[in-house]
Formats: C-alpha cells, structure tokens, sequence
C-alpha cells in the first residue's frame, strides 16, 4: 500500500529567540521520553519532529531559558 | 578501541574551557554539563559560575549546585543567596534548603544575622534539616525577630533539634500575633511531655485559628497528655469538622473511656471521614461501653466505616 | 537524523538492568553497591533523566509502612483482602519489611517526605486501608535525585537502547538481551550472567476515548515490551486478567487523585452531584460501581469539590496541578474549568497491565526472581500487587541484591547465534519494504480492537472475534509493516509488543472462568466469583508447542491469616439506603 502525507498539530512549541540549542543545549531533547523532540539542521533550534506526546512537561521544566511550552494536544484538549 | 554504547562522563577541564566562552548561552550549558558530571570537583567550577556577569549564568549556577551537597557547595550557595537578582537568590535558597550534610551549616550560620529578612528565613531553613545542636542559640535569637516568615523557619531549627530547654521560647511563640507562627509552634511543641507543654497545647484548641486548633488537636493525642482529655471533650463540637476528627482520634489514642457517649453520638455524622474516625477511636478505647453504639453501625454504607467499626468490635471480644 | 544504519556490537556485563524509570536504576545502584566490581549496565529506551511512570515525579507516597503508624502484617492482610485473596503474601510481606529502610535511603538521596515540626515522618491516616500516606514536598525531584547517585555510582548506561529480546542460554538461564538503538538502528548485544527487567506497565493497549494514542494514562512511552519479551523468553505471567482500568479526569485521561481530594472532603459524584460509592479509593469493585453509573441514566461522573470552601478547593487544585501530571492545569485552564466552581467530568480509562494498580505481572517470588533463572522483574511489570512507586523502588534494590549474589555462581550461559540472527531479520523486517501500512495504522486498529472486545464486561464471543481480529492484524504486521527512519522503527516493536499483550489479555480473561476483582475481570458469561475452583493464580505462558497457554498455580499458604469477616471489605461499595 502507497504511503501519504497527512499533516497534523503539533502540541509541543519551541520560541526560537530563547532556544539556545545552536549554543549546544539539548535538555528538551534528551529529557522526552517519548524522543519527539528534534534540532532542526536548518535553524539549530528545537522543534516537535512527530506527534507523539504525553503532555508530561519535562521538556518545558527543564529548559534552561523557558523557551519550550507544552499544549495539550488537541483530540483531547 | 572497544564500543562504548555507554553515557559518556565528561571531562571537567572541557567544561572549565566552555565556562570562559564569550557567549553567556555556551557558559550557561556548561553549567548544565557540569551539573550532569555529579562529581564533587564540579562544585568549584559551578560556583565559579555564580560570579558570571549575566544573571542567567548565575541562576543556572545557582540551580545546579542544588545536585550537590556539603559544605563546599553550601560556601557556594552563600555566595548566591545575597545576589542582587531575587531569580538567583531565590533559586539559591532553594538549593540550600536540599542540603543534607551536617557540615553544609558552618558557611550558612553567618547569614542568620543578614540585615534581609528574606536571607535570614532562607538561611534558617537551609540549616534546619542538617541538625546542628550548635545551631540552638541562633534558632532561639531568630525566633524573636520583627520578620514572621523568620520566625517560621527558626521554629523549625529549634523544633528539629527537640531540646526541652527550649520550651519556654516556642511556648511564647505558641501566642504570637500571626496564625502561621503559633501554628508552627504548636507543632513544635509535640516532642515534649512536659505539662508545660501540654498546657499550651491545650489553650492552643481555643485559638481564633482553626488550623492552628486542628494541630494542637492532633498533637495532644500523639504526645498522650491524659491531662488533656475534659479540654479535648470541651473542644468537641468545633465547628471545623476537621478539626473534630482529630479531636476524637486524640481521644481514642488517649483511651478516654467517658468520651464514649460523644465519640458514639460522632458514629451517627453525615461526614464519612469522621464516622470512620470515631469507629477506630472507640475500638482504641475498646471499653464494654463502646460496643451498643459500634453494633448500630456495622452496615454503615461506607466499607471503610464497617471495617473499622469490626475492628472495634473485635478488640472489645 | 534518525537514518537506519546496519551494525551490530557486542558487550558483557555481569548484571543487565532494562528499563531506567522507578525500580530500574535502584536495582542497578543497590547492585553496583553490593559488588563495585561487578559491571552493571542499565538500558533505557528514552534517556534515563526523565523517563518511565515518574518522569515529573510524584506527589506522594501511598504505601508507606513505617513503625508506629501501621506493621508489615498490617499491610500485608490489607493488600491480600484488596486483591481478593490472589496474593502470595512472601513478597507483599518482604515489601513492607524493606520500605520503611529504602524511604530512608530515597531521604538521604535528597528526596524528601513531608516532616511535622519536630521532623518526624508525618505519615497521614487518610487511606483506604490504614495509615500509609506520606506526602513528597519536592516530589518532582525524584528523577534528578535518582540520576545523581547512578552518576555517583559509575553505572554504565545505555540511553536510547530499546530491547526487543531476551536471550536464553543453552543451559535454559538467561544470557542477555538485544537491543536496538531508536537513533540509528544499530544492534547491541548484551551478553549477561543476570537480567533484571523493570519496564513499566502495559500501558498503550486500550485506546484512550480521545483516541490519540499517546494520551494514556501510563507514560506512553511504556507500551509492555517487559510483558512480551518476558513472555518470549519463556516467563510466566501472572493473573494478566485482572486488568487495569481507572477513574480519570476525562479527555486529559489522567487521575482524579480521590484520595488526595477524600481527606479534604471531595468525592465522585453522579450528575445530580451525589455520591454513589461511598469509598473513591482505586479498585475493580469501586470501578464497577462507576461503570454502572456511567452506563445508567445518572451518568456522567463527576470529581466534586465545588461544595468545599473555596480555599479548599483551591488547595486541592494546586496539589494536584503541580506534581505527577502538571499539564492538568494547563487543560483545566483552557477549558475555564475551576474545581471551587464546577464538578470535573470523569470518565473510565483504557485497559492495560500494571501490577502497581492492580495484579497484572510477570510472575516473581519474594526475591523478584521469575521462573526464568537468572531474570529478575520489578515495579509495574512483576506480579507483586498495588506496588506503586515505593514498590518498584523496595523490590528494584531486592533484584539488584539478589542478581549480585546470583552471579557470584555462575558464568555465561551460551545463547544460539542463530537468535541474534534470527532477531535482526525480525526486527529490521519493516525497513526492508518500500510501503506497506506503517505503525501508528497498525497500533491504532489494535487498540481500537482492544477497545471493541475486550473492555469489560468480558463477553465470550467477543473476546474470541477479538482473537481471530489480532491474528489478521498479525499477518499484516509481519507482511506489510514499514519503517522508513529508526524512530518509527521504535514504534514498530512496539506495536509489536502491544499485540502481543492483547493476545496475552485475551487468553487470560478466558481462561478464568468466573468473575473477580470488580470490573477488572467481570465476565458475563460466569458472572459470580467462584472461590472453589478460581482461588489461584492463573499463569500465562508459552507452551511446548509455540503457542499461547495458561495454567492455574496455587496461592502459597497465607502467612497472615484472613478471617471470613475481613475478606471481603471491598464489596458492598455501592450507597445504599440509610437506616
């Protein structure tokens, strides 16, 4: 069966003027235990790679600069 | 070389070079890095950092060192606590408050006497947990400071260290102006079975504050003053019906055996929480009086009020 | 990023730990603190930091045995009589003899538990079954503490490694296990003298009703690959019919915590605002009360705190908004939701395994050895009932103890290459295919399967299209499953195992003929509880043949006896009439 591309919201926003993930930090990144999170090759900052989240906070707690803010995904917000 | 799938442990003159990068953000992962290591040479390093010119370097440094303990890391943390920017002295207070080396409290006591009183209180309850009988008289001072938050923390330096001497101090604390002191001192009084005591425990159950009567409630049945048993009947119909439950539990931990018509009447209250209270209370007692009130009550509609009503029953045999 | 590169290393240690949540670095460090010369390795699917049930930590502890407040003989009657009597009692028993002594340790970690004034434990009566409570102030520190001291201790860990199996030995002792990395797809082999599994609940078996497979209530992330590989491996599993289902905040799926609301004065309540179970404590006879009200004209459920004084109300909130699932204030939030104003909707969970909750495990004994020799399980994944987090931590440092002791003895056993081998093309299987049906399809239709048949009540005829339903998924997994990065491979063995734990809940539930435990076993077909044929554990395993079989396995004789008046306290839930 032929695969497609079905787009989906994200719950997991990243402010990429705080991020600092380009200065080395991957705290969100290594702390999600579901490994959702990504640093994106073109701006160096963190994103939410796949749609995959427990809504568990981790990755908001533990950023350094307060840069990471979890939503509650929206099938069950 | 072999495979190593393992986490590496870095090493800490690397992380010493990242601290000195011109970009705050580089030096504030370093910190983070440094904190992973858990090694206790970190802690220099870290501190270090907490004399950085950006504030967010030293909040990060402030955050980290409360992964580590000891004097060094408390040396440190003083440092911290006194900064200008209430991020990075209020994150330093929380840091000291982790502490659990009983050597942690020698760079610590100097700031008791700090001219903020927020330093003080922090300073206070960064000592408490580390129980430094040294630290008594610099408890008994601070509790009578202008500031309440202070007298707070000092009631819990003075009431971890449990020295009888003391009691005349937490009694005057017992009536102070503010709710939240004489409730703390209520509590702090539990570890004494002086009549002293008990007697400021038991004005304590007529206080304007209901949180501060449910503690002394509580604690004259833990510390079982007998004495305390017509105050605690008196009490009995307070208001707050938390403030009852722990009124009849403290009976029942008391044995007092002529409470059983009002702990029994207590068997018939809509609250299920002070049903079940009552039950374990009069199967504390386990007096023959007790049992025509639990046989009213063995099909109570809440399990747990049957449970403890059986249990009663079963110690009165 | 997250490429499938081919590759395959091998290492030796003398002790595996799998899964780096609760018991899993415990047993690790109480290993490496017995023998530092032993090498312990701890495997993590995620990053040891912040994963497993207490990624964010917990607000409590609500299993507390400590001297003055209640005794391990206390404790054990109580876990007998709220498991039905299903209970081997040596292990409940060694559980409450060690907690008092690991809350100490967990102290000096840093952890800390709520101290009255003169900084005693101030263990609160507010329990179900006793005096157990002891509130953690700083209960989202756990993780950090924890990582600390595997630092400390030079434990070696392996983060981002998924285990997919288990090795067994020639001479029938456990050997290892293989692992894949979820970055890069490469092969770890880890050849081992022990094996400690501590992986977590089965927890994405139903489907939540919001039905986006990631809100469960278990971190997602624990999706019963300890359950399957366990299974594979040739362990028994103990009493997987006694599911897990709890009450939940609906649509957030997360708990409604009665018993931090109950001593406040909080209840469940029905729409017209009543209370209908007069005890919110978790178990199946309470659920099945809930169930009910759902299912009648009073649904639905509601937690009520709104009859509370506001400043009650609110400090309820705010315990509960903090620790453990702190985005349940953010969801509140968004949807204008205040608990001093208005009762919260509840609902029932998805189905899942967990012993912490309930009974569901592979099957252990007192030193958390299963009936593989040398494998070890603890926490959610070992049969131990209602262990929660305080179990997983006491019964991770009695494995980790033990395993040291047990390969003081032994070398390693050899494992067939033929396995490592034959593991690789399994697992690697859906990267070799250019499309096919990818994970998330396959995971979604289990799951809503699960749903359809076996959420009880358990009806015969469902739960046997269900069998026949799983086997055509099955085909469609092994045949048509695609990867296309290691990321998604992860979910791939996922999904695996998730099926492999719904064929393991069927199976079960049929066996046991009779109901039990409430709703988490109500069978319509055998509707009442039969003691005289059904008074045992049923054991789950994988037959000479291949193929899916159960037996029943006697309870061992109670050490603490239970008198005919105590056993069964957790009936009778439902509000009657007042006298």
């Amino acid at each position: 069966m032929p695969l497609a591309n079905t787009s989906t919201s994200v719950p997991v926003i990243v402010d990429e003027d705080k991020c600092i993930a380009d200065k080395g930090c991957t705290v969100c990144v290594d702390v999600c235990p579901l490994d959702v999170l990504r640093i994106s090759e073109l701006t160096g900052k963190a994103y939410m790679k796949f749609d995959e989240c427990w809504y568990c906070m981790p990755c908001e707690a533990d950023c350094p600069t307060g840069a990471v803010t979890v939503n509650i995904p929206y099938l069950l917000k | 070389m072999t495979f190593e799938p393992f986490e590496a442990f870095s090493d800490l003159d690397d992380l010493a070079e990242k601290l000195r990068d011109p970009d705050p953000s580089v030096r504030r992962v370093a910190v983070m890095e440094l904190a992973d290591t858990a090694e206790q040479d970190a802690v220099a390093l870290i501190g270090s950092a907490l004399k950085d010119v950006v504030p967010e370097v030293r909040l990060q440094a402030a955050i980290a060192l409360g992964e580590f303990d000891g004097r060094e890391t408390a040396e440190m943390l003083v440092i911290g606590l006194v900064d200008h920017d209430h991020r990075v002295a209020r994150a330093s207070a929380d840091s000291l408050a982790e502490l659990k080396d009983p050597a942690a409290a020698d760079p610590i006591f100097p700031l008791i006497a700090h001219d903020d009183p927020l330093v003080r209180a922090a300073a206070l309850r960064g000592i408490k947990e580390l129980r430094r009988p040294d630290a008594l008289p610099l408890g008994l001072r601070a509790l009578e400071d202008a500031d309440p938050r202070v007298r707070v923390e000092a009631l819990g330096v003075v009431g971890y260290l449990k020295v009888e001497e003391t009691l005349p101090a937490l009694i005057a604390c017992s009536r102070d102006a503010h709710a939240d002191v004489r409730r703390t001192a209520v509590g702090a009084l539990g570890f004494s079975r002086s009549t002293h005591a008990g007697e400021a425990l038991i004005r304590a159950l007529a206080d304007a504050d209901w949180s501060v009567r449910e503690v002394a409630a509580e604690i004259l049945g833990k510390a079982r003053f007998t004495r305390a048993v017509a105050p605690l009947l008196a009490a009995i119909g307070d208001p707050e019906w938390q403030v009852r439950v722990k009124i009849i539990r403290s009976l029942g931990l008391l044995k007092a055996v002529e409470a059983v018509p009002q702990i029994g009447a207590a068997l018939g209250d809509e609250i299920s929480n002070l049903r079940k209270e009552a039950a374990a209370a009069l199967g504390e007692i386990a007096d023959v009086s007790c049992r025509t009130y639990l046989e009213g009550y063995v099909d109570d509609p809440d399990p747990d009020v049957r449970k403890n009503v059986r249990w009663a029953l079963g110690r009165i045999g | 990023m997250d490429e499938i590169t081919a590759g395959l290393s091998e290492i030796d240690c003398d002790v595996l730990v799998i899964g780096g949540g609760t018991a899993g670095p415990m047993a690790a460090y109480k290993a490496k603190m017995k023998n530092p010369d032993a090498k312990v390795v701890l495997l993590e699917k995620a990053n040891v930091k912040r994963s497993g049930a207490i990624s964010m930590g917990m607000d409590g502890l609500n299993n507390a045995v400590i001297p003055g407040h209640s005794t391990p003989e206390q404790y054990t009657k109580e876990i007998t009589i709220a498991n039905d009597g299903i209970v081997d009692q040596a292990a409940v028993l060694k559980y409450a003899e060690n907690c008092f002594e690991m809350i100490q340790e967990l102290d000096r970690f840093g952890i800390r538990f709520q101290k009255d004034e003169n900084g005693d434990y101030d263990v609160k009566k507010v329990h179900h079954m006793g005096t157990y409570v002891l509130p953690m102030p700083n209960g989202e520190t756990v993780k950090k503490a924890l990582y600390r001291q595997l630092r400390r201790a030079r434990i070696l860990i392996s983060n981002r490694y998924m285990a997919t199996r288990l090795l067994t030995g020639k001479s029938g002792r456990i050997a290892g296990a293989i692992a894949v990395n979820t970055r890069t797809a490469e092969f770890l082999v880890v050849r081992a003298k022990s094996v400690i599994m501590s992986m977590g609940a089965a927890g994405r078996l139903g489907l939540p009703t919001s039905g986006y497979l990631f809100g469960t209530y278990e971190n997602a992330a624990n999706s019963g690959e300890g359950y399957a590989m366990a299974y594979h491996a040739g362990a028994k599993l103990a009493n997987l019919e006694c599911f897990q289902i709890n009450p939940l905040i609906k649509d957030y799926n997360g708990p409604a915590c009665a018993y931090v609301a109950g001593p406040f004065g909080g209840y469940t309540a029905n729409a017209n605002g009543e209370r209908f179970i007069e005890c919110d404590y978790w178990s199946g006879q309470m659920m099945q009360e809930f169930y009910k009200e759902l299912q009648s004209g009073n649904g639905p459920v509601f937690l009520r705190l709104n009859h509370l004084k506001k400043e009650t109300a609110d400090h309820i909130e705010q315990i509960l908004h903090t620790v453990e699932r702190p985005s349940r204030g953010r969801f509140h939030e968004q949807r204008g939701t205040r608990y001093a104003e208005t009762m919260i909707e509840m609902h029932i969970s998805e189905i899942g395994f967990c012993s912490g909750h309930s009974a569901s495990g592979v099957f252990v004994d007192e030193f958390a050895r299963t009936t593989v020799p040398g494998l070890y399980a603890a926490g959610d994944m070992a049969s131990v009932p209602h262990n929660y987090m305080l179990g997983a931590f006491t019964n991770g440092a009695i494995a980790g103890e033990h395993a040291i002791d047990f390969i003081r003895d032994v070398d390693f056993d050899d494992y067939d290459r033929a396995d490592v081998l034959a593991e690789q093309e399994r697992v690697l299987a859906p990267t070799k295919r250019e499309d096919g049906i990818p994970p998330n399809q396959i995971e979604y239709k289990v799951r809503r399967l699960v749903n359809d048949y076996l959420q009880p009540p358990k009806v015969t005829k469902k739960y046997e299209l269900a069998q026949q339903r799983f086997a055509e998924v099955r085909a469609d997994m092994e045949e048509a499953m695609v990867a296309r990065d290691s990321h998604e491979l992860m979910r791939a063995m996922e999904v695996a195992s998730i099926l492999d734990c719904a064929d393991m809940a069927a199976c079960a539930s049929l066996y046991r003929q009779e109901s039990r435990w409430g709703l988490y076993h109500w069978r319509t077909d055998f509707a009442e509880r039969n003691d005289e044929d059904w008074k045992c554990h049923v054991l789950l395993g994988k037959q000479e043949d291949g193929t899916m079989g159960c037996e029943k396995r006697a309870i061992q004789p109670y050490v603490i006896p239970i008198s005919d008046d105590e056993k069964d306290a957790y009936y009778k839930q439902r509000i009657t009439a007042k006298a």
